[in-house]
């Protein structure tokens, strides 16, 4: 008892795995530099609702203007040169990083909320309700994915749900959400199932906890770092999906994305029109690589089976 | 161990059984006793003899399935704890019976400052506010001798030794006062030299707060030195039970004089340690008769030992054993009925 008693000033600090894996990622210069890239996604994105709000007149919120002939190529003026309308490829690329980052977010978010609960409590309670849990997802996994999107995309076009109409991106966002959280229930139900079984898990139950407490105050905070992984490497998966709705014409019908552009570009390209189609893709192809490499780090960074310390 | 009013728990028949894909597995069967208050009650045996299991059952914590009380009753002042709901049970739980774990390292959570699981505990029992479950935690935590408390609330579990753990964990524990701690193997997973710090640690918090303690165990020096009452158990039953002083004095028991033996003594050197011949039997297929026979002994080749299992009996006041050659066991007419009919 006197031994440890001893005041030890030095000792390091309180630090949580988070701040831990944190310190670790700070140290990848290369997945800095990628989040860095992310961040600029995501504040063109913020910076776009906000002038939309206020109403400024800048750039990518003036998408619509008319800033030359028709089928421009890129010049010095307008760097992507301009479309069918004489507006600015350029402009609607920028536009087209708002309507893909909202979609992704909020199917990330509708998927989240969906799959980790529901694995959570598969994983936890074992028997008849994770028979239940498991057969829904396999059974909604069983559809080929972008059919299983199309369809819920077709059903929930133009419907009112809550007195709400799912217009152009609500529906596409809804669609991908709600058919993409197999992914994230069945890693949680793993990763729960692993947990239950740990000592404080018991060591909570001793002292009084209820299963709702110790699910998602001690079970959650354990394996969310699972849902932070997942969610920045799927990222790209939604963006990609937002693409290929709106590639289908189901997406956002009325303003530039991504999707849009290149569907536009599919018939100009046989006019020799490549630039609209250069723009999306390279918007898409940044933000993919950028998320996939920082996905990556961040799993090695916060997994603490995978703890390894790069120089 | 007579006095009905100094009784604290009393455990009456209680029986555990775990289905398992091979058949059933009697993890505790039949088991009684009686924790009296303030006092320390050991519970000792080999590994798998259903030590482990019985806490379990007392804390209503057995993985069911596979596991499931099948019998018994667990009596804590004036109530059955095998009869409460699970609501009911969680109030008991912590409040009234806490439980010290065998691992530290890993029976607090990791994501968690331990300021912060203490406070938690104290907040799902008593009705206080953060600030106040918080400053409780940082008396507990010094109270169970982790100087520099204040700043220590902060750390994570990782940031701690093992013995600094167990004492988070005693300090969870004892954060709501319960009137009995289980304590499984508390010192198991410590360090030789801090092993002796954490039980003086619970002795002293059991005289300040009056508490029982039921330790469980497979140290026999530890429990000559603090065990006020032991229980022997061996394959899944009580084989003998007594205080602690008689016991050590006298054992009854073939299996209690075989542990007895087979601890080393200092002046010992040169001579082999003494074992007991044999493996503890596997719970799916217990010998039939008295479990300990086939490793007896006395009565390896009796042919009741190997037929009839005894069952616990009072031989003397407060000593209970089961032993068909413990003395005093027997009535005369199970006597006459072995002469006639096992005696060759």
């Amino acid at each position: 008892m006197n031994s440890e008693q001893i005041k030890d000033k030095s000792a390091p600090e309180g630090r949580s795995l988070w701040q831990d894996g944190l310190r670790r990622l700070r140290k990848r210069k290369l997945a800095i530099a990628c989040f860095v890239v992310v961040l600029i996604y995501f504040g063109l994105a913020g910076f776009i609702y906000i002038a939309e709000f206020f109403n400024w007149k800048v750039g990518p919120v003036n998408w619509s203007q008319e800033v030359g002939e028709q089928y421009q190529p890129p010049s010095r003026n307008n760097v992507f040169g301009t479309d069918i309308f004489g507006q600015s490829v350029w402009r609607k690329t920028l536009y087209g990083a708002k309507i893909s980052i909202t979609v992704a977010l909020c199917a990330s978010f509708i998927s989240i909320f969906i799959g980790v609960p529901l694995g959570a409590i598969a994983g936890y309670f074992r028997g008849f309700v994770d028979e239940i849990i498991v057969w829904l997802y396999s059974t909604l996994s069983s559809v080929p994915y972008i059919l299983l999107i199309l369809a819920f995309a077709v059903v929930l076009r133009d419907k009112t749900l809550f007195g709400y109409k799912l217009t152009g991106i609500t529906s596409v966002y809804l669609a991908i959400g709600l058919t993409s959280w197999v992914g994230i229930c069945r890693l949680i139900r793993g990763e729960i199932i692993k947990h239950k079984e740990r000592d404080y898990v018991l060591a909570a139950k001793s002292y009084g906890c209820s299963r709702a407490r110790i699910i998602f105050r001690h079970l959650i905070p354990n394996v969310f770092h699972i849902v932070i992984i997942d969610f920045s490497l799927r990222f790209v998966d939604f963006i990609h999906a937002e693409v290929i709705l709106s590639f289908l014409g189901l997406g956002e019908a009325t303003r530039p994305s991504w999707g849009a552009m290149i569907n536009d570009a599919r018939i100009e390209l046989s006019r020799g029109v490549w630039w609209q189609m250069m723009a999306a893709t390279l918007a898409i192809f940044f933000i993919s690589l950028a998320l996939n490499i920082f996905g990556d780090a961040l799993r090695d960074c916060l997994d603490p089976k995978l703890k390894t310390e790069q120089r | 161990m007579t006095n009905t009013n100094s009784i604290l728990l009393s455990v009456e028949d209680l029986s555990t059984h775990f289905s398992t894909e091979d058949g059933l597995a009697r993890a505790v069967q039949g088991v009684s006793f009686r924790i009296q208050k303030c006092k320390t009650f050991a519970l000792v045996g080999e590994s798998g003899c259903g030590k482990s299991v019985t806490a379990l059952s007392i804390m209503r914590l057995v993985p069911d399935p596979p596991g499931k009380i099948v019998s018994g009753k667990i009596m804590l002042e004036g109530k059955n704890l095998l009869e409460l709901s699970e609501r009911q049970m969680r109030r008991v739980r912590g409040n009234q019976i806490a439980m010290i774990f065998q691992e530290p390292m890993t029976s607090l959570n990791p994501v968690f400052t331990v300021g912060n699981q203490i406070a938690e505990a104290i907040k799902l029992h008593q009705k206080k506010s953060s600030e106040q479950a918080w400053a409780d935690t940082v008396k507990i935590l010094d109270g169970v001798g982790i100087g520099d408390a204040e700043r220590r609330v902060y750390e994570y579990p990782h940031q701690m030794s093992g013995g600094m753990r167990q004492r988070v964990m005693i300090a969870m524990a004892v954060s709501c006062q319960p009137d009995l701690i289980i304590a499984d193997e508390p010192t198991t997973a410590l360090d030789v030299t801090i092993q002796a710090q954490i039980l003086d640690l619970l002795d002293e918090l059991q005289r300040q707060n009056d508490m029982s303690i039921i330790l469980i165990t497979h140290d026999l020096g530890v429990v000559a030195e603090r065990a006020d009452d032991v229980a022997v158990m061996y394959a899944s039953r009580i084989a003998e039970m007594a205080e602690a002083k008689a016991l050590f004095e006298n054992p009854l028991h073939p299996y209690t004089w075989g542990l007895l033996k087979s601890v080393p003594h200092l002046g010992f050197e040169g001579k082999r340690l003494q074992t007991i011949p044999g493996t503890v039997p596997d719970p799916l297929h217990f010998p039939a008769g008295c479990k300990f026979h086939p490793r007896c002994p006395v009565g390896c080749n009796d042919k009741r030992c190997q037929a009839v299992e005894p069952e616990l009996r009072e031989v003397q006041t407060g000593r209970h054993v089961a032993c068909w050659y413990a003395p005093g066991y027997e009535t005369q007419q199970e006597r006459n009925e072995y002469e006639s009919k096992y005696r060759q």
